[in-house]
C-alpha cells in the first residue's frame, strides 16, 4: 500500500496546496512540542532561581546528576519498574484482546466495559488499593500469609520497583488490551486456518503461528506501554516516595518540589528532561522501525473479510475466570475501596467494626463550590482537547500516510515524542514559558488553556498512531475519484474519508475524553484558581492526607461519567461503530 | 555570617517598614469594602481548608458589617506556595492568594526575596498579644504577624501504642521494637530544630538521624495522618505540630500526639501580605479577625490551634505543664531562623539521610 502511495506524485501534486495547508495545521502542535524541548534544554543550562538575574548558565546540572550514585539507583529502579509494568500489562491485556477478538467468548460489550470503566480509577486508588492488600503491615494478604504459614515477617513486600511495576501494569493492561485488540482484529487468519486443517492444535497455533504473526504488532505495543511507564507518576509517587523508593519521575516531582529546604531545582528536571527526551527519540525510532517492519508481517484483505473465531466452548468459563480476576484485583477492589473510604469518618482497613461508622458526612463536608468549578473546567478541557486532538492528529496522519516528502518522518517522530516525556516536564516547560516567556502579553499562566495545551500535545501520539492506521487501510483511490467528481477537499474529507474512519475517530475522541477526564499529573503542576480540574481537586484533599473527601469526589467523578460511557457505547452499537 | 545575615535581614525589614502603609481599622474595612472580593489559597488540611475558608469569610463579614465574596482554592505545601508566590511576583503575575498563610521557613524565604507589604498592623490589630521574651507577635517592621502555635513532638496510632510504649523521650523512637514500623517527615520537621545549637545541636541530631533512618520505614508528611490511623506507620517522628491530631481525634480516629520530655519546637503560624496581592486591604483584615477572640476559636475548631500569647489559649495550657516538667522550648520564627548560619545546609543533611535510609 504505502508503495502504491509512492507511485502517485502527479495526484499528490494537484493537491500541493492542500498539503501546504494541512502542513501548516500540522506544525502548530510541532512548533509547541518544539518549543518545550528546547525550554527544557534551556533550564538544564541554568542554575540558580530560575526567571531572576541571579540565574547563571552552566553545565554544572549535567556534571551534578552524572556524578550523584543516587540518580543511578533512580535509573535501575526505573528500568526494573517500567519492564514490571510492561510485562503484567501484557500478561492481562494481550490474552484478554484475543479472546475478544479471536474467540467466540461470549459477552464481549461486557468485557469492553471492565477495560473502559478502569481507565476512570485514578491511578492514586490502584496503589491505595494495593497498599491495603500487600502492605507488609496492613495488608490484608500478607497478614492472612503470615498467620497461615506462621511467618516471622510480611512475604510481599508492594512497595518495591517490582511491586509497584506490578500496581501500574495492572492499570496500563487496558491500554494494552486496546492496542493489541486492534492488531488482532487486522490479523489474517489465513494461515491459522490452513495449520488447523493440516492438523495442528490450538495451542500449537498460537504459538507457532498467531504469536509470530503478532509479533511485530506486540512489539509495537510493548514500546508504547513502555514508554508510558518510564514517565508515570501517579503510582510511583503513592506508593514508592513514602517509602523512599525514587523513580524518574518521581525524582524530577522532588526537584521541582523540594519537601524541605531549598528552591526547586529545575536545572537538575531540565537534565533529567533532557535525559528522557533522548530516550523518547531512541524509543520513537525503534517504534517507527517495528510498526514499518509490521507492515512486511500484514496479509491484510480487511475488506469483506470474516475471521473464523475459535469456538472455546466450556473453556469460556476458565476465559470469564480470568477477565473476572483481572477485573477484581485492578477496577473492582479499587473501585470498593473508594466507596468505603468516601463513606468513613477516618481511614483505617475494613473491618465488621468499621462498618457501623459508614455515613455520609464527607459529601455534606464537600466544599461543592470548588468541586463544580474542578468539574466545569474539566467538561471544557473533555470537550475541547479530543476534537483539538483529533482535527490535529488527523491533519499530521494524512500527511504521514499520504504525503511523499520527507517531512512526514519528522512529523511522525514529533507526534510520538511525547508521548514518552513524562507530563510533568511537559507541564514544568509550559508553566516556566508562561510565567516568564509570555507573561501578561499572552496570558496562559493560571488559565484552562494551558492545561488544554499540554493535553493536546501528549494525547497525539495515541491519537496519530490510530489514524494512522485506519487512513493506511483505506486505499487512496476512493480521495482520488471524489477530486474528480469535483468534490472540494473539505467535502471529499466530510463524504468519503470521515465516514469511512468513523469507528477510529470515535475511539479516538471517547478515548481521549476519558484520559482529559481523569488526568491528574499536568493539572496539578499547571492550576492555580481558575482552572482548578477535579483530579486535581482529588489531588488537593489527597495530598493534604484527606483520603475520605478525595474518596468522595473520585465517586462523584465516576458515578457522574458512568452513564456518559453507556450513552457513548449505546451510541456506538447502534452506529456500527466499535469503541476499539 | 551571621552577623551579615542578621544585617541583611535588618536591612531589608527597615527598608520595608519606611515604607509601611500606616491605616486604622476604618480605613482598612473601607478599602476591603472597595476591594470586594478575595482569593485565598492554602494547603486543604491548613487552618481548615474550604470549609475553614468559608467560616472565617463569614466571621469577617458579620463582625465588620461588610460583604465579601470570596475564593478558595486549595494549594500546596507552605514552603512550596511561597516559592510559588514568590514566583509570580517575579514574573509581574498576581499572587496566588491575597493573603499568605503559613511557617516561619516560608516567611524567612519571603522576607529574603522582599515579598510582602508592610501594614501598621501594630496600629491597627485590636487584639494585641503581650511579647514572650524576644518573641513577638507582631514582626517588630510590621512585614508578618503570627496568630498560630503548633507544638512538635510524635503523632501515634493509640490503639496500637499504648501506657508505657507511648514514647516520652527522643531515645525511645529508637527501640529496636519500632524498627520498620514508624516513619519521619521528608523535610526533617522537628529534627532541624533541635540541631540547633540552641536546642541538642548539630553533631548530637545528625547522629540521632542516622539512627533514625535506619529505623523508619517510609516518609510521610505532617497531617498524612490517615497513614498513622490506617496502620501503615505506627508513629511520625517529629511532627509539624500536634494540631491536626486535635481536630483528627473529635472523629474517634485512634491517634494520639506526644511532647518529649527533652523539650519541644513551637512552630509559628504566620499572616503576611504579598505585594502582588489584589486585595491588601481584605488581606489586613483578615489578619486582624484571625487575632480576635472570633478568629482564634474558629482557628481551634479547624486547625486544632490557636496562638500561645492569648492568655486562656487552648495551646498555653499545654505549654505550661511542659513548662511545669521543666522542658526546654524554642520558637521557631523567622528572626530565630535568621540567627542560625547552618541551618538550611544542616536540614538538607537530615533530609538527605533520611532520605537515603542513613547510609
Amino acid at each position: 500500500m504505502k508503495q502504491a502511495v509512492l507511485k502517485s506524485p502527479a495526484w499528490f501534486g494537484a493537491r500541493s496546496h492542500t498539503s501546504s495547508a494541512l502542513l501548516s495545521v500540522a506544525m502548530i502542535p510541532m512548533a509547541v512540542i518544539f518549543i518545550l524541548v528546547i525550554v527544557m534544554f534551556w533550564i538544564s543550562l541554568q542554575k540558580g532561581a530560575f526567571g531572576t538575574p541571579s540565574a547563571i548558565f552552566t553545565f554544572a546540572n549535567y556534571h551534578e546528576v552524572v556524578s550523584d550514585p543516587f540518580v543511578y539507583r533512580v535509573v535501575a529502579n526505573t528500568l526494573l519498574f517500567t519492564l514490571t509494568a510492561t510485562f503484567f500489562a501484557l500478561l492481562f491485556g494481550l490474552p484478554i484482546a484475543w479472546l475478544v477478538e479471536r474467540t467466540s467468548i461470549p459477552g464481549k460489550t461486557l468485557v469492553y466495559a471492565i477495560m473502559t470503566l478502569g481507565l476512570l480509577i485514578p491511578g492514586i486508588y490502584t496503589a491505595m488499593g494495593w497498599t491495603m492488600i500487600a502492605h507488609p503491615r496492613i495488608g490484608i494478604l500478607n497478614r492472612w500469609l503470615v498467620n497461615l504459614f506462621d511467618l516471622s515477617d510480611a512475604p510481599i513486600n508492594i512497595a518495591t520497583p517490582i511491586g509497584m511495576g506490578f500496581v501500574q501494569g495492572l492499570s496500563l493492561s487496558a491500554l494494552a488490551f486496546i492496542l493489541t485488540a486492534q492488531m488482532f482484529r487486522a490479523m489474517n487468519p489465513t494461515l491459522e486456518e490452513a495449520a488447523r486443517v493440516h492438523g495442528m492444535n490450538y495451542p500449537k497455533i498460537i504459538r507457532r503461528v498467531t504469536l509470530p504473526l503478532a509479533r511485530p504488532g506486540i512489539m509495537a505495543a510493548v514500546i508504547y506501554i513502555f514508554t508510558i511507564g518510564i514517565a508515570t507518576f501517579d503510582i510511583p509517587a503513592i506508593l514508592g516516595l513514602g517509602n523512599r523508593v525514587y523513580l524518574l519521575s518521581t525524582f524530577i516531582y522532588l526537584k521541582v518540589h523540594p519537601q524541605g529546604s531549598g528552591l526547586p531545582e529545575y536545572g537538575i528536571t531540565g537534565v533529567v528532561g533532557a535525559f528522557m527526551i533522548g530516550v523518547a527519540a531512541l524509543l520513537t525510532l525503534w517504534y517507527s522501525q517495528v510498526l514499518r517492519q509490521g507492515h512486511r508481517f500484514e496479509v491484510v484483505t480487511g475488506k469483506g473479510y470474516k475471521p473464523a473465531l475459535i469456538d472455546l466452548g466450556n473453556w469460556s468459563l476458565a476465559a470469564w475466570g480470568f477477565i473476572a480476576g483481572y477485573a477484581f484485583i485492578s477496577k473492582l477492589l479499587p473501585l470498593l475501596l473508594i466507596a468505603y473510604a468516601a463513606l468513613m469518618p477516618y481511614f483505617v482497613p475494613p473491618s465488621l467494626e468499621t462498618l457501623g461508622q459508614l455515613s455520609l458526612a464527607n459529601f455534606y463536608g464537600m466544599d461543592w463550590h470548588l468541586a463544580m468549578r474542578g468539574l466545569w473546567n474539566t467538561a471544557i478541557l473533555v470537550v475541547v482537547v479530543p476534537l483539538v486532538v483529533l482535527l490535529l492528529a488527523f491533519t499530521i496522519s494524512w500527511l504521514i500516510v499520504r504525503s511523499r516528502s520527507r517531512i512526514r518522518y519528522a512529523l511522525e517522530f514529533g507526534a510520538f515524542l511525547p508521548q514518552a516525556l513524562p507530563e510533568v516536564i511537559l507541564a514544568i516547560g509550559a508553566l516556566l514559558l508562561s510565567l516568564f516567556v509570555l507573561g501578561t502579553s499572552i496570558p496562559l499562566y493560571g488559565s484552562v488553556w494551558i492545561i488544554a495545551i499540554v493535553y493536546i500535545v501528549a494525547r497525539l501520539a495515541f491519537a496519530t498512531r490510530a489514524l494512522n492506521g485506519s487512513l493506511l487501510q483505506i486505499h487512496r483511490e476512493l480521495e482520488e475519484a471524489a477530486f474528480v467528481a469535483g468534490l472540494s477537499n473539505a467535502r471529499t474529507a466530510w463524504r468519503v474519508l470521515f465516514p469511512l474512519i468513523r469507528p477510529t475517530l470515535f475511539s479516538v475522541w471517547i478515548w481521549s475524553a476519558l484520559l482529559v477526564y481523569r488526568e491528574l499529573t499536568a493539572a496539578v503542576f499547571l492550576a492555580v484558581h481558575d482552572n482548578i480540574t477535579l483530579p486535581a481537586v482529588i489531588w488537593s484533599y489527597w495530598y493534604s492526607g484527606n483520603i475520605n473527601k478525595a474518596s468522595a469526589v473520585t465517586l462523584l467523578m465516576t458515578l457522574i461519567l458512568a452513564p456518559l460511557i453507556f450513552i457513548a457505547w449505546w451510541f456506538g452499537r447502534r452506529s456500527q461503530v466499535s469503541l476499539n | 555570617m551571621i552577623a551579615t545575615r542578621l544585617f541583611a535581614l535588618t536591612l531589608a525589614l527597615f527598608s520595608l517598614t519606611a515604607h509601611a502603609r500606616a491605616a486604622t481599622l476604618a480605613e482598612i474595612v473601607e478599602g476591603a469594602k472597595k476591594e470586594g472580593s478575595f482569593r485565598g489559597q492554602w494547603g486543604q488540611n491548613s487552618f481548615g481548608g474550604s470549609e475553614g475558608f468559608q467560616e472565617l469569610l463569614a466571621g469577617m463579614n458579620r463582625k465588620y458589617k461588610i460583604n465579601l465574596k470570596g475564593q478558595y482554592t486549595p494549594g500546596p505545601d507552605m514552603q512550596r506556595l511561597m516559592l510559588r508566590i514568590i514566583q509570580e511576583a517575579t514574573a509581574g503575575q498576581p499572587a496566588s492568594t491575597d493573603v499568605y498563610l503559613g511557617n516561619a521557613q516560608a516567611i524567612f524565604d519571603g522576607l529574603n526575596a522582599k515579598l510582602f507589604t508592610t501594614m501598621s498592623y501594630d496600629k491597627f490589630i485590636e487584639n494585641q498579644p503581650k511579647p514572650e521574651g524576644k518573641f513577638h507577635a507582631i514582626a517588630p517592621a510590621n512585614t508578618h504577624v503570627a496568630f498560630g502555635t503548633a507544638v512538635v513532638g510524635i503523632q501515634y496510632n493509640s490503639q496500637i501504642i499504648k501506657g508505657n510504649d507511648i514514647p516520652r523521650r527522643l531515645s525511645d523512637a529508637l527501640n529496636p521494637k519500632w524498627k520498620g514500623k514508624i516513619a519521619s517527615t521528608p523535610y526533617a520537621a522537628g529534627l532541624r530544630e533541635f540541631a540547633t545549637p540552641d536546642f541538642l545541636g548539630r553533631e548530637k541530631m545528625i547522629d540521632y538521624t542516622k539512627k533514625l533512618s535506619k529505623q523508619i520505614a517510609g516518609l510521610m508528611r505532617c497531617g498524612e495522618s490517615e497513614r498513622i490511623t490506617s496502620g501503615e506507620f505506627l508513629m511520625l517522628v517529629f511532627t509539624c505540630g500536634g494540631n491536626d491530631v486535635n481536630v483528627l481525634k473529635r472523629t474517634g480516629a485512634p491517634v494520639g500526639h506526644t511532647v518529649m520530655e527533652e523539650g519541644t519546637v513551637l512552630h509559628m503560624r504566620y499572616a503576611a501580605i504579598p505585594k502582588n496581592s489584589r486585595s491588601p486591604n481584605i488581606g489586613a483584615l483578615l489578619i486582624n479577625y484571625l487575632m480576635s477572640a472570633e478568629g482564634q476559636e474558629l482557628l481551634w475548631k479547624h486547625d486544632g490551634m490557636d496562638l500561645h500569647l492569648f492568655p486562656g489559649s487552648q495551646t498555653k495550657r499545654e505549654l505550661d505543664g511542659l513548662r511545669a516538667a521543666k522542658g526546654k522550648i524554642i520558637i521557631n520564627s523567622p528572626e530565630w531562623l535568621a540567627t542560625f548560619k547552618d541551618y538550611s545546609s544542616t536540614q538538607k543533611e537530615l533530609e538527605a539521610i533520611l532520605r537515603d535510609g542513613g547510609k
